[in-house]
């Protein structure tokens, strides 16, 4: 990471932390640099991972997520990968996630892999306080639904043509 | 002219590591969904120098590792660097169960909708796959192995895949297992193939089924010494319930699981275990070994032997605890008893286990045993062979109406079920006829019974005449009667009398 960032990445801590008492909305950039190290230091129990797609990418748009099949569905032991954007207005509005290995689920498109927020829960009802850590554990957590852990799944290692 | 390569570029991967120490170590915390190491690496290494230690710290081989870093994956020829992995960073680990084929395998395997799997994929790597589902209590997961048996089924399923490679390839053989192979490892292709008209269509023509079964050498074997075989295939209501199970995998599934359970709940009752064991030697091994020699050893060729290990006293209390995973790996696949019950050797109680599926057909075993037949093989011969047949087969949606004009064209249909001389790999030539004849029926079938079969009323004119002197006198309830049954006048008798209004 550039100097820069990680200069300003200090600065919006601080802010946060005052903002946080206040009420105040955090602005997107430090918001999503705190998601940016959370992503590298692995918070969570490792079943869902997240980083910048391009390093270089200074407005912290375009993420990548990878979520790990979950045990006993129909998805276990696969590395499904994922597209997460982060639009100008997050966290205030959802960001747009895509599947890019494919994936037989309910709320995802089967021929480009989008999810459609209105089938996903959090999406659905977002909160400025969720993150992209969020929605990556809220879909691995779908999939171990009734409904969806025992879908059959396409042949390992496919991606969506997009 | 050094003799001594140490500083060759060549060996430069042992010289990093040697070199490790003046390079900044960082530690780097691996997390798999179990379990956490941390490990001191150097600075500038690749992802395959991070995987050795790993390998080493996690014990597992490293082929079987998949790192992922801030949602990307690390590929081997990545450093650490490129992906900014610096101290006290956290990059989480996969490891890669031994079945499954080694990371990110993109395996070719596109099933195609409509006619079947495409073969487009020739080497036939397995897919990871929950194989359980096709009932078959397969050993391992679904390794190629070369003597794997042709899946007649997948052969039709995709006639016109198999002329695309029919001409060129090898033989028959190997291609039918490849699409054994990858009709085991992927029960989505299995259900596509169930969907296929043409299959369902076969599937629901009680008699050719049950020709297909009887024209199968050890079938004959097993009939002849267990004559309750032949009743249980000329009952056709069972017949038609078997197929109906085949063709739905989820039901067959279900359907087993009952059957095991009820089976081994007979093993408490007093004189129930050698019941079982009656069953099992005198029928049920036979059969499997009929139905699925070629499968790598049958699964219940060491039931046998634990049986006796486990005691001669069976519990008397009812047996509650899950059966054993039939579809696990080798070692344990031994250990299960599949529901294969036949009405009459049940002798203990009547109630249990019903005949639900009293062959054993799992949909993808129908492929094996019963089709693994040379009048199959020859027929598939014919059709690459006539290029005319081929053509109509090609065009898949049509199929049917194809073979309807097919069967129209009595020079083709005629053609088509001879076995032409030489070149044919049948080696039995008596079993000509039989095979002919089903052949016949099969262009039959595909054609949708035209005028030119004899028709259900001329087959059982006899019976028709018998009825109507009985004094059963609606016509079309009789020959309703008599298709259902197969021919069996009793049966149909009985079916008469039962829908008769009041």
């Amino acid at each position: 990471m550039t100097r820069d960032v990680t200069l300003s990445y200090a600065f919006g801590f601080v802010q946060k932390k005052m903002a946080a008492s206040s009420g105040v909305k955090v602005p997107r950039n430090f918001r999503l640099l705190e998601e940016l190290e959370e992503g590298q230091k692995g918070v969570g129990d490792g079943t869902v991972s997240w980083g910048l797609e391009d390093d270089e990418d200074m407005t912290l748009t375009r993420w990548t997520g990878m979520i790990i099949g979950p045990a006993r569905t129909n998805y276990e032991n696969r590395i499904y990968s994922l597209k997460v954007e982060c639009g100008p207005k997050y966290p205030e509005v959802p960001p747009t996630v895509r599947f890019v290995t494919k994936i037989s689920m309910n709320g995802i498109n089967n021929s480009n892999g989008m999810v459609d927020a209105r089938s996903i829960p959090i999406l659905a009802k977002w909160q400025n306080s969720y993150s992209i850590k969020v929605v990556l554990q809220e879909l691995r957590r779908l999939m171990m639904s009734k409904e969806n852990m025992k879908l059959p799944q396409p042949p390992e290692g496919q991606t969506y043509s997009n | 002219m050094a003799e001594n390569s140490g500083t060759d570029p060549a060996v430069e991967t042992n010289t990093e590591e040697n070199a490790a120490a003046s390079a900044t170590i960082i530690k780097v915390t691996v997390k798999t969904p179990k379990d956490k190491e941390e490990i001191a690496i150097a600075e500038d290494s690749s992802v395959s120098q991070f995987k050795e230690e790993i390998s080493k710290r996690f014990k597992a081989n490293q082929d079987q590792l998949v790192l992922i870093f801030a949602g990307k994956i690390l590929k081997d020829g990545d450093t650490l660097g490129q992906h900014g992995i610096k101290d006290g960073l956290t990059v989480h680990l996969v490891i890669k169960t031994a079945q499954k084929t080694s990371g990110g395998g993109s395996s070719q395997t596109s099933a195609s909708s409509g006619p079947g799997p495409s073969q487009g994929n020739t080497d036939g790597s397995a897919n990871s796959s929950p194989a359980g589902n096709l009932g078959t209590p397969q050993g391992s997961g679904p390794s190629p192995t070369p003597t794997q048996p042709p899946n007649m089924l997948a052969g039709f399923g995709d006639l016109s895949g198999l002329a695309n490679l029919g001409m060129g390839s090898a033989n028959f053989m190997e291609l039918q297992q490849q699409m054994q192979r990858q009709l085991m490892s992927n029960p989505e292709m299995l259900s596509q193939i169930m969907e296929n008209p043409l299959v369902q269509s076969m599937m629901s023509n009680p008699d050719l089924m049950r020709q297909m079964i009887v024209a199968n050498p050890q079938m004959q074997q097993l009939m002849e010494r267990n004559p309750e075989i032949s009743h249980m295939l000329n009952n056709p209501e069972l017949m038609r319930q078997t197929m109906e199970l085949a063709r739905n995998p989820a039901m067959m599934q279900e359907m087993m699981r009952n059957q095991d359970r009820a089976l081994s709940n007979l093993e408490s009752i007093p004189g129930g275990y050698n019941a079982l064991r009656r069953m099992y030697t005198d029928i049920q091994e036979p059969m499997f070994s009929a139905a699925r020699e070629q499968f790598g050893n049958n699964p219940f060729s060491a039931l046998g032997g634990n049986a006796d290990n486990s005691g001669a006293q069976p519990s008397r209390t009812e047996n509650r605890e899950p059966l054993p995973n039939p579809w696990g790996p080798p070692d344990t696949a031994a250990t299960t008893t599949s529901g294969t019950a036949t009405t009459t050797s049940s002798t203990t109680s009547s109630t249990t286990p019903s005949v639900s599926n009293p062959l054993g057909i799992s949909s993808s075993s129908l492929g094996n045993g019963m089709f693994n037949s040379p009048g199959m093989q020859s027929l598939m011969q014919q059709i690459s062979e006539n290029p005319q047949l081929m053509q109509n087969m090609l065009s898949a949606p049509y199929m049917r109406t194809m073979m309807q004009s097919l069967a129209q064209n009595p020079d083709i249909a005629s053609q088509a079920p001879t076995p032409t001389p030489a070149p044919t790999p049948t080696p039995a030539a008596g079993t000509n006829t039989a095979q002919q004849q089903l052949m016949q029926q099969m262009l039959q079938m595909f054609a949708g019974g035209n005028a030119s079969t004899p028709t259900p009323e001329v087959r059982f004119q006899q019976q028709l005449e018998q009825l109507s002197a009985m004094g059963f006198i609606n016509r079309e309830a009789n020959l309703q009667a008599l298709i259902a049954t197969g021919g069996d006048i009793n049966a149909a008798i009985e079916r008469l009398l039962g829908s008769q209004p009041s």
